[in-house]
């Protein structure tokens, strides 16, 4: 084998996976000089220890479970060797959501019909129903995230809190896998949970739950996944690396653009890619997710720094840990824009070349995230964990 | 010691639970899904779990819940055996140990595991070569009795000339006989 090698990704069955399959199904990364084989996982932790010995090359990754090895969290690699992380690009802004089951929004409804027509909507009319259930000696509701470090446990996490409930205390709170969050919630095992598309979608097409706030609304922009690979394959495979991230920069191109969706929606809907029907993938595609426009792809360091802020209000990460050094050893824009610069005109130079990052939009119901004062913002919250 | 067994695939759990009888005085239990009232009622001291299975989540998040609320699981790490969790990863399979276990007792309980999956692996490679060879046995059957009737050759001389075939070509004479099959099928009209 010569010149650019045969590459192996790992992803997980979520909308957001789109920049890979694209990529692949397109010919993008065969016109790169790729030969990529996608390999489908089945669990987040597996796509982290295959990416870790080199089972896999790279892969789609919830952005915080790259952050939090660099920051010293305790649920680290499994491998002692723990190879570090990195993220040279992002896949995906927003595209998740909070659902409940029908019973529990109705319930919620009955508590506070006043709240839940707000928009966005809060958590306040479920605090009611947590306290009349609590009143009433009632099992705490159960609510279910995709991995301790996610931006869906964050998410959910910091929506529960703005309404005074404890997700630590108030709730149950489990880990379950995104294709299996629906039948959970069909069996009446869990009463809500958030994930990414399009598993939202596909409980409320079956009936048997009501998005409540989707990641649009709770932070305009907010990031989601990455595309991840070792620190110590990037440096051995720079060329590949960068021709992979060409391609999927033009796969997440194509994936924006509307003219392409129904392609977009039919590739996805494969059974060996999502495998879910057409039309729950459509909803999130057609105003939430982002992956390309408005310089989607770079990594930004404040969006790391949002994550490992989060870790520190969670207790998953102390406060003494340096956030900084954390967020600028795995999220790598550099890598990105190294790309980006020999990708062509499907990148916005003003979006993706200029330092001084947009204003973050501020999140549900907070304060506007600065970047500068991450400790800070992760202690002042009247919900928390932080731990020096 | 109490071993778990997750396996999606219930033939290969079963090899792996057989394996492990075997070894050590021990109470295998395996299970397609982690249940976790299951587990707790059962209390393994190790959890040997697919890689494939999308269980392996739920039980890393018991890891996570035990800084705050002792919980009994933990992934297994093994400092003293440098490569052996990357070589259980590429056989497929993760295993999480009651914190405290010697690591010297459950490499058995790996070594085991990644076998059986290794078995596992090659029985279904070779029962695929084995449909595989039906299927050109088959084939190459319906390729001689085509020659036969279009050229009117005996058995022995469709045989040869299929062979001939093959040879002049250096493709497996299956491969031949069923692009002649498809080759007659387009001529038939067949397909287009």
């Amino acid at each position: 084998m010569s010149g650019l090698a045969d590459l192996k990704l790992g992803f997980i069955p979520l909308t957001d996976c789109a920049p890979l399959v694209a990529a692949k199904s397109l010919g993008f990364f065969a016109e790169e000089g790729l030969d990529v084989s996608l390999s489908r996982e089945a669990s987040w932790a597996t796509i982290r220890d295959k990416v870790a010995v080199g089972a896999l090359d790279g892969a789609h990754m919830l952005a915080p479970m790259a952050l939090a090895a660099a920051a010293g969290a305790t649920g680290g690699l499994t491998l002692d060797v723990g190879p570090s992380l990195i993220a040279p690009m992002a896949l995906n802004r927003n595209g998740s959501a909070v659902t409940v089951s029908i019973a529990l929004a109705e319930a919620m409804r009955a508590a506070d019909p006043e709240v839940m027509t707000e928009q966005p909507v809060s958590a306040r009319a479920l605090a009611r129903v947590i306290a009349e259930r609590a009143g009433q000696g009632a099992a705490p509701l159960t609510f279910a995230v995709v991995f301790p470090y996610s931006m869906h446990n964050y998410e959910l996490r910091y929506w529960l809190a703005q309404a005074g409930i404890d997700p630590d205390r108030d709730v149950r709170l489990v880990v379950t896998p995104p294709p299996r969050m629906v039948e959970q919630l069909r069996a009446g095992d869990i009463d809500g949970f958030c994930v990414g598309a399009p598993w939202n979608a596909v409980a409320v097409l079956e009936g048997l739950g009501e998005v409540l706030i989707s990641a649009s609304a709770f932070w305009p922009g907010g990031p989601d996944k990455v595309f991840g690979v070792t620190e110590a394959w990037a440096h051995h495979y720079p060329d590949e690396l960068r021709a992979a991230l060409r391609a999927m920069i033009r796969a997440s191109a194509w994936a924006d653009d509307p003219a392409n969706r129904q392609d977009l929606i039919d590739l996805l809907a494969r059974p060996e890619h999502v495998g879910v029907a057409p039309e729950a993938l459509a909803r999130a595609l057609n105003d939430e997710i982002v992956f390309h426009r408005d310089g989607a792809g770079l990594p930004r360091r404040e969006h790391a720094l949002w994550f490992l802020s989060q870790m520190v209000r969670w207790g998953q990460v102390s406060a003494d840990a340096d956030l900084e050094a954390a967020a600028d050893a795995v999220y790598r824009p550099d890598m990105f824009r190294a790309a980006a610069l020999t990708v062509g005109p499907v990148v916005d130079p003003a979006q993706v070349f200029v330092d001084a990052p947009p204003q973050l939009a501020p999140l549900f119901e907070g304060p506007r995230f600065d970047s500068s004062l991450a400790k800070r913002y992760a202690a002042g919250f009247s919900i928390g964990r932080a731990r020096a | 010691m109490r071993v778990l067994v997750i396996d999606p695939d219930p033939a290969r759990a079963a090899l792996v639970a057989e394996g492990l009888a075997g070894v050590h005085p021990l109470e295998v239990r395996r299970s397609e899904r982690f249940d976790e009232r299951e587990a707790i009622e059962f209390a393994p001291d190790v959890v040997v779990i697919a890689a494939e299975s999308p269980d392996r989540d739920t039980l890393e998040s018991l890891r996570e819940a035990s800084q705050a609320n002792p919980r009994p699981v933990v992934m297994f790490v093994d400092r003293s055996e440098p490569g052996l969790a990357e070589q259980a990863v590429r056989a497929g399979v993760a295993a999480y140990v009651v914190d405290g276990l010697a690591p010297a007792r459950v490499r058995p309980i790996l070594d085991v595991a990644m076998s059986r999956f290794a078995l596992t692996q090659q029985l279904r490679g070779d029962l695929a070569k084995v449909k595989a060879d039906l299927e050109s046995r088959k084939t190459v059957e319906r390729a001689k009795g085509l020659l036969m009737k279009e050229r009117g050759l005996d058995e022995d001389g469709a045989y040869r000339l299929l062979r001939k075939l093959a040879m002049d070509r250096g493709k497996p004479i299956g491969a031949i006989a069923a692009d002649l099959l498809a080759f007659a099928g387009v001529l038939k009209g067949d397909a287009s």
